[in-house]
């Protein structure tokens, strides 16, 4: 997401709604493969592929309403992706109805394990290792790779990266693939620990938006470690205390709004 | 090679360009010269085709260009130094002059073309792995040069690539620049004193409230009063 909003300078609301996209679509695809006879320890792999695959509607969307809106003021933007959040979230209902989904205790085929005293599932591990594989799949696509490049260089100036020879929209079509493709990959990733609800999308805007204020718009490694504040803060509060998981993140978002105002990593030079 | 024929240009409602024509003949430097506000960058920014004329043409060998879009017209080979650098900050000094050998491919080896750059600015090899804020203002002046120099145009349009450069420094700007004509390429160059045109200047424009008031070589500028009034400054 962070990626996204950089380079399209797009405030994208709707990447939440792609994520609870991916975990619906999890749920639907982990409930054919488990009807089809599917070995449970394999469940992983239809839930990745019908993330990544159901990452295409981002290209529709792209083509179909963002890419007319790319010169339009940033208050357009906004309410247009919001659009897109609520529109995605009646086609969800009506898809899969109102009820929460979950995968019914399927996250257990791999089994618990002891870690720091608590008993922690073998599956969330496993998504957290695959989340921190991606996070380093991307800061090297970023850092090492001559996109990379090109999609930093877009974040940080586009009018001059057009004057370069970079073709924008190619450059914002492929980066919001990609941003989609992360989100609907990341929803179906957690749902076997969580339940697929209509409501997730919102919810992860909202974290998402502690990650952007904690690590600082548009720092790449701010959005690394905001991102890792927040996830680890998220676990610890809900295995010890879970009602303050989300005012927790609040407090410490209030606290860098007031301490760091252009968040931890933000800002060095603009 | 590049012929601006006439262009009105409007930002939201206000009339800023009225019929501004100019030309830039192969291996010519030309500069557009005015006061702050005159509308120099608004010109060459329409040349870029960041503002579209609302009138006019602009023609690059003949084909005209406007309407199109900036990467198109960087494809075509026009090299943009902007007035405030455009530096990638979050780049290295290398990778800000490599991006145009990977966008722009064909004509000379990319090799070839970093030389090119680095030629005629030296000092920004002891800086290739340098990022944008560790930079001064003439290293970035120099970097956004090379950069566009890289991207093997035939053309460069400089904005103001001595604006707010210490009097020790902008010597070697020049000499940068001067260099690049001897090796073949058109500049367009705009600029707000006229005691910063190069004296290598084939012809000079003076433009004021968007309106080209007068055209001719270096020496007949010094000759008109109106002119000098405009833009004469202080040295
Ligand atoms: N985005 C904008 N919105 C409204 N007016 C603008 C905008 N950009 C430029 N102008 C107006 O257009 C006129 C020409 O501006 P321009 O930037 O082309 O001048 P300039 O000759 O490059 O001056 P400077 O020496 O300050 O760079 C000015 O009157 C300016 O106020
Ligand atoms: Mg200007």
């Amino acid at each position: 997401m962070q990626v996204v909003f950089g380079v399209q300078k797009i405030f994208n609301l709707a990447c939440g709604s792609f994520y609870a996209l991916g975990a619906y679509v999890g749920v639907s695809a982990v409930g054919w493969y488990a009807a089809a006879g599917g070995p449970p320890a394999l469940f992983i792999v239809p839930l990745a592929l019908a993330g990544l695959a159901v990452g295409a509607v981002g290209v529709v969307i792209e083509r179909g309403l963002l890419s007319f809106v790319y010169e339009r003021d940033e208050t357009f933007q906004l309410l247009l992706t919001f659009a897109v959040v609520l529109m995605m979230e009646d086609a969800i209902r009506l898809t899969w109805g109102t009820a929460p989904r979950s995968t019914a205790g399927l996250y257990l085929a791999y089994g618990q394990t002891q870690l720091l005293g608590a008993t922690v599932p073998v599956y969330n591990l496993v998504v957290i290792a695959a989340s921190l594989a991606i996070a380093l799949a991307i800061g090297w696509l970023l850092t090492r790779t001559t996109f990379g490049r090109i999609v930093r260089a877009t974040a940080d100036n586009r009018e001059m990266a057009a004057a370069l020879g970079v073709d924008l929209r190619r450059v914002y079509a492929k980066v919001f693939t990609l941003g989609t493709a992360l989100g609907t990959l990341g929803g179906a990733l957690v749902i076997p620990a969580t339940a697929a609800m209509s409501e997730m999308g919102i919810e992860l805007i909202v974290e998402a938006f502690a990650v952007v204020v904690i690590g600082g718009l548009g720092s790449m490694r701010g959005a690394f470690v905001g991102a890792l504040v927040v996830g680890i803060l998220r676990s610890f509060a809900i295995s010890i205390y879970p009602e303050l998981e989300m005012l927790l993140i609040y407090l410490i978002v209030i606290a860098v709004l007031v301490l760091r105002p252009r968040g931890l990593f933000g800002g060095a030079g603009v | 090679m590049l012929t601006v024929h006439e262009i009105d240009v409007f930002i939201q409602a206000s009339h800023i360009l009225r019929r501004v024509s100019l030309e830039v003949g192969a291996r010519e430097v030309v500069c557009l010269v005015g006061r702050n506000g005159a509308g120099k960058s608004t010109t060459l920014r329409t040349i870029m085709g960041y503002l579209r004329p609302r009138s006019g043409r602009v023609e690059l060998r003949g084909q005209p260009i406007q309407g199109r879009r900036t990467h198109e017209i960087a494809a075509l080979g026009l090299g943009w130094a902007p007035e405030d650098s455009g530096i990638f900050t979050d780049l290295t000094v290398a990778e800000n002059i490599e991006i145009a050998t990977w966008t722009r491919r064909g004509g000379r080896p990319a090799a070839e073309r970093l030389d090119l750059a680095y030629g005629v600015f030296p000092v920004l090899r002891r800086y290739m792995t340098r990022k944008g804020p560790e930079m001064s203002g003439g290293e970035r002046k120099m970097l956004s040069i090379a950069r566009a120099l890289a991207l093997d145009p035939e053309m460069l349009l400089l904005d103001e690539p001595f604006e707010g450069l210490s009097p020790t420094i902008i010597p070697s700007v020049s000499d940068g620049i001067a260099q690049i004509t001897r090796l073949g390429h058109a500049v367009l160059l705009a600029e707000s004193n006229i005691h910063h045109v190069p004296e290598y200047t084939t012809r000079l424009y003076v433009i004021e409230r968007g309106e080209i008031v007068f055209a001719g070589t270096l020496d007949d500028a010094w000759r008109d009063a109106t002119v000098l009034r405009i833009i004469g400054g202080t040295r």
